[in-house]
């Protein structure tokens, strides 16, 4: 069959290119206005001189990693079980995960402190690195929503009933199927769960200003607060260099060595062994 | 013989229901972490927020802030923020479909899909102030893309009535992360559809709508569903890029919340409480709309 | 002197009589100097809230603060509104962990709620007695820091013609261009904005009747299409979305300041409806620490800081006092609006603010605000 050019999917992709290209342009194009009168990189050099800039930036990015590790241990086997063994609990399931979507953050932090603080049982505010424990917790409660609705659509599209059954015929444990056999097979999934929760938490400002971490959305904030250009010479940097950091988690997240993408594989030589 | 039969197959039952009984208390072991979690750190300060809309700023119990809620202004607050968030879920779930079925089966340069799934990342976050300022930027009366056009083409768009200080504006802005969560989440479900389906159905007679309407839509209704769901409670919940291009302008519910919760001045967090709980309950109807959907477009999958 | 300082020094002087009997009761209470920065010292921290460096000059109080008592600043959340810091000190009951704030500048009609709430720590400073009464509790709850006038700040690249007083604003030169730096409904500079704009139309009435006129401008002002209703900033100034906006003239001071001339601005103070907005201090009465707090107060309300405040274009709460001792240089008085923009200044009562605001953000949506469709 001859390829011809695939035209829809260009266009679409050339279209959605331009939307959510023009809005950085033009943003980009303000941020270089500082001077007056000439294009300069004046309000870039600013920010970058700013020390702060690069410790919260810092700051945020272990906080992120952390949270999408945490996350992805949390709900790949919760999706997993209630898929498999409780589908019943599944809507309770889904309810608890859209939660954190209406509840203001606000009302989450200040529940925190009130429950966790330095007099109470669980006294997380009472030492740095506890707070930034919580904060880590705070976290995966605000990409609980994106984290589990991606893992959950990526599992509903491989058969996972099968696949266990076809592990556990072959000998496998259970914690070999959830990690050797299932966890390969969402891992587009639960890659786009990840890229939400980093940009989510390289944005977050409610939580880390309320416990008073130094993350990167307070900083951002502050910048924004009375200035004019170095906002927006910010948020082009975040932008850049949140978009590069994603683009490492997708080469190290789909490596695997001497396995294909699709699920398949497994499938057909679960077919062959048991035929 | 019967009976050694019979021995046998009860050994077997009760082998599998031992079996099966060990097998469910290990994958309740699988599901506590996430329960406990959930009530520690998500159901915890929720309870918080459901006893506060009950209570007045004394804490006596008082269902007056529920009553409050019924006001016209605030009941406007809520239709608006209903119609934005269906207009950019809606338009938000189309147009993230038409994409993400471009870069997942739409033949493209193997270098596209990457780069379109990691600029979603980012863009599906960028929102409050910074967003808002990039669309005065690009389409405000001073903004790039209206100068182009009034300059290099001779139009004014703002004079055939676009506004972006409207609700059509706000949900052209919104579109700007809820396209690319659509892109996100659906890109994985696509992947599961077999390119086998198409062959075989154009092999059995279908046409590409007979395709679409009979084969692919029911398999992706669930997913499509849930995602729409998720766009609908992103939507809902947004209030700092509302906030920053519209201010004060446009009543919404997240506006009117956070000016009680946090306000400057007349400050009755209780009744932010109550709008933030009327917020949960419209979700939770949502989710009951779309558990009641899901369960028929399911039906073929048992 | 102008008439406004003179008339805010003679009530000073008469007040200052009767107070300095309890001032000196006071003095003998509070910790000489030498033993608070000692206890401060051993606390080695101080918490602050809702502080941002650009706001008042806070940044270089802060350096000030941390270079010549050596103790630590941890600095909460600068972004939050007066509302947020109440919320802050209740949240934070029984926590001693950083999070909890251990000193609040908040709107005037703060004030007195915390006190009721039990918020706050009395405490009064040495001072105490320069403070005008009408800008602090008897009991030292809460006392007032700075003031300044909302003023028009103007983006001279777009907007030819300054315009000089709030009916100026009616003029269709001003298209799109004016906007409020909050939302009227819950942010106290732009609800004093309408207050003012009402001030300028009926400038003997009641505070609901100046209210409702301050509404009736504004939806006079939506009518003629030269509302913005985006929440102004220095960034939306600069970009075109807001040329006109109406905020605290030390905001629009320090901003046009930020902007170095790229655009160049002009601040205005409008010739009628000129509203003042006092600022009060306070310590939270669950401060973790105390003694680095009452330090604090001590260090804001002495010349220097005080003189702080005025190079960030804020009017120190000691102003009169301190002009009439000559402490006051005088490039500094050159580099503020003219006196004579302030003689007209209108301090609203407590009484007064509390009721406008009632009316403001009770009506601001049905009276002004389209719904947008």
């Amino acid at each position: 069959m001859k390829k011809s050019l695939p035209i829809g999917p260009i266009v679409v992709v050339v279209l959605a290119a331009l939307y959510f290209v023009l809005p950085l342009i033009a943003t980009l194009n303000f941020s270089l206005s500082m001077l007056r009168g000439v294009w300069s990189f004046e309000a870039y050099r600013v920010v970058f001189h700013d020390e702060r800039f690069r410790s919260t930036f810092t700051f945020s990015v272990v906080a992120a990693l952390c949270t999408i590790v945490l996350g992805a241990l949390l709900i790949v086997p919760t999706a997993y079980w209630v898929r498999l063994k409780f589908p019943r609990m599944r809507p309770l399931v889904e309810f608890i995960t859209l939660l954190p979507l209406v509840i203001p953050p606000i009302v989450l932090v200040f529940g925190y402190i009130r429950l966790y603080n330095s007099s109470s049982i669980l006294p997380f505010t009472g030492s740095a690195m506890g707070t930034n424990v919580l904060l880590v917790l705070g976290y995966v409660v605000l990409s609980l929503p994106y984290m589990f609705r991606a893992v959950d659509t990526g599992m509903a599209a491989i058969d996972i009933r099968t696949l266990t059954e076809a592990a556990e015929s072959l000998g496998a444990k259970r914690t070999t199927i959830l990690f050797g056999v299932i966890l390969p097979n969402v891992k587009a999934a639960v890659l786009s769960g990840a890229f939400l929760t980093f940009a989510i938490v390289m944005g977050e400002f409610v939580l880390a200003s309320l416990l008073n971490r130094p993350a990167f959305g307070p900083y951002l904030a502050l910048m924004g607060a009375n200035r004019a250009y170095e906002p927006a010479a910010l948020a082009v940097i975040a932008f850049a260099v949140t978009w590069v950091c994603m683009g490492m988690l997708q080469v190290f997240g789909s490596q695997t060595p001497g396995r294909r993408r699709s699920g398949r594989s497994l499938f057909r030589f679960a077919r062959r062994a048991n035929r | 013989m019967a009976s050694v039969g019979d021995a046998a197959a009860s050994e077997d039952q009760r082998a599998t229901l031992a079996d099966g009984a060990s097998r469910r208390s290990f994958a309740w072991l699988g599901v506590a972490p996430f329960f406990a979690f959930a009530l520690l750190f998500l159901i915890g300060p929720t309870v918080y927020l459901v006893f506060g809309a009950f209570q007045d700023p004394t804490g006596a119990l008082t269902l007056q802030n529920i009553f409050d809620l019924f006001t016209p202004q605030i009941m406007a607050a809520y239709q608006i923020s209903i119609e934005v968030s269906l207009a950019s879920a809606l338009f938000g779930a189309l147009f993230g479909f038409f994409i993400a079925y471009a870069i997942v089966h739409g033949n493209l340069p193997t270098w596209v899909r990457p780069t379109v799934v990691t600029f979603s990342g980012v863009a599906s976050n960028f929102a409050g102030i910074p967003l808002a300022f990039a669309f005065l930027a690009t389409l405000g009366r001073l903004g790039l893309v209206t100068l182009f056009f009034r300059h290099a083409l001779g139009i004014n768009i703002y004079s055939y009535g676009f506004n972006l200080l409207s609700f059509s504006g706000l949900t052209i802005t919104y579109l700007y992360f809820q396209i690319p969560l659509m892109v996100l989440i659906i890109a994985p479900a696509l992947d599961g559809m077999k390119r086998e389906w198409r062959e075989a159905a154009s092999v059995l007679g279908a046409s590409r709508g007979q395709y679409w309407r009979m084969v692919a839509l029911p398999v992706l209704a669930p997913s499509l569903l849930g995602c729409f769901l998720l766009l609908f409670a992103n939507s809902f919940g947004a209030v700092a890029t509302a906030y920053a291009l519209t201010g004060s302008s446009l009543n919404i519910v997240p506006i009117l919340l956070y000016a009680q919760i946090r306000g400057d001045v007349l400050y009755n967090p209780n009744l932010g409480y109550a709008l933030a709980f009327g917020m949960i309950v419209i979700t939770g109807c949502t989710n009951l709309l779309y558990l009641w959907l899901r369960a028929r477009a399911e039906r073929w999958q048992r | 002197m102008t008439q406004f300082h003179k008339r805010a020094a003679a009530l000073a002087a008469a007040l200052s009589l009767s107070t300095a009997i309890v001032a000196q009761a006071q003095a003998a209470g509070n910790q000489s100097m030498d033993d608070l920065v000692a206890a401060a010292k051993k606390e080695g921290q101080l918490t602050t809230i809702a502080l941002p460096h650009d706001w008042c000059n806070y940044g270089e109080m802060i350096d000030g603060f941390k270079k010549k008592y050596g103790l630590t600043v941890n600095e909460l959340n600068p972004n939050a509104g007066s509302g947020d810091e109440i919320q802050a000190i209740k949240a934070n009951k029984g926590n001693t962990g950083p999070q909890a704030p251990d000193v609040i500048d908040v709107g005037l009609s703060f004030g007195p709620t915390a006190a009721k709430d039990g918020l706050l720590m009395p405490y009064k400073v040495s001072t105490w007695d320069e403070i005008p009464d009408d800008a602090k509790a008897s009991d030292g709850a809460w006392y007032g820091d700075y003031y300044g006038v909302l003023a028009f700040q103007v983006n001279k690249d777009i907007v030819d013609n300054v315009p000089k007083d709030w009916s100026d604003l009616m003029n269709s030169d001003y298209a799109n261009a004016v906007a409020l730096a909050g939302d009227p409904r819950s942010s106290n500079q732009a609800i004093q904005a309408v207050y003012a704009a009402g001030l300028a139309a009926k400038p003997d009435g009641k505070p609901e009747e100046v209210a409702d006129a301050g509404l009736d401008f504004f939806k006079k002002l939506n009518k003629a299409g030269n509302f913005v209703p985006v929440v102004g900033s220095t960034a939306t100034l600069a970009q075109g979305t807001t040329p006109i906006l109406i905020h605290w003239d030390y905001n629009a001071l320090a901003s046009r300041d930020t902007l170095k001339g790229n655009p160049k601005t002009e601040v205005v103070v409008p010739n009628s409806g000129v509203v003042a907005g006092v600022y009060v201090q306070g310590i939270s009465a669950y401060a973790p620490h105390p003694n680095a707090a009452k330090l604090w107060m001590e260090y804001l309300y002495s010349d220097e800081g005080q003189l702080t405040w005025l190079k960030g274009y804020c009017h120190p709460i000691r102003f009169n006092a301190m002009s009439k001792a000559g402490k006051i240089p005088q490039d500094l008085l050159d580099k503020l609006p003219p006196a004579s923009a302030y003689e007209k200044a209108k301090f609203p009562s407590l009484d007064a603010q509390n009721a406008a605001k009632a009316e403001i953000t009770g009506k601001w949506d049905s009276v002004v605000g389209a719904t947008v469709k």
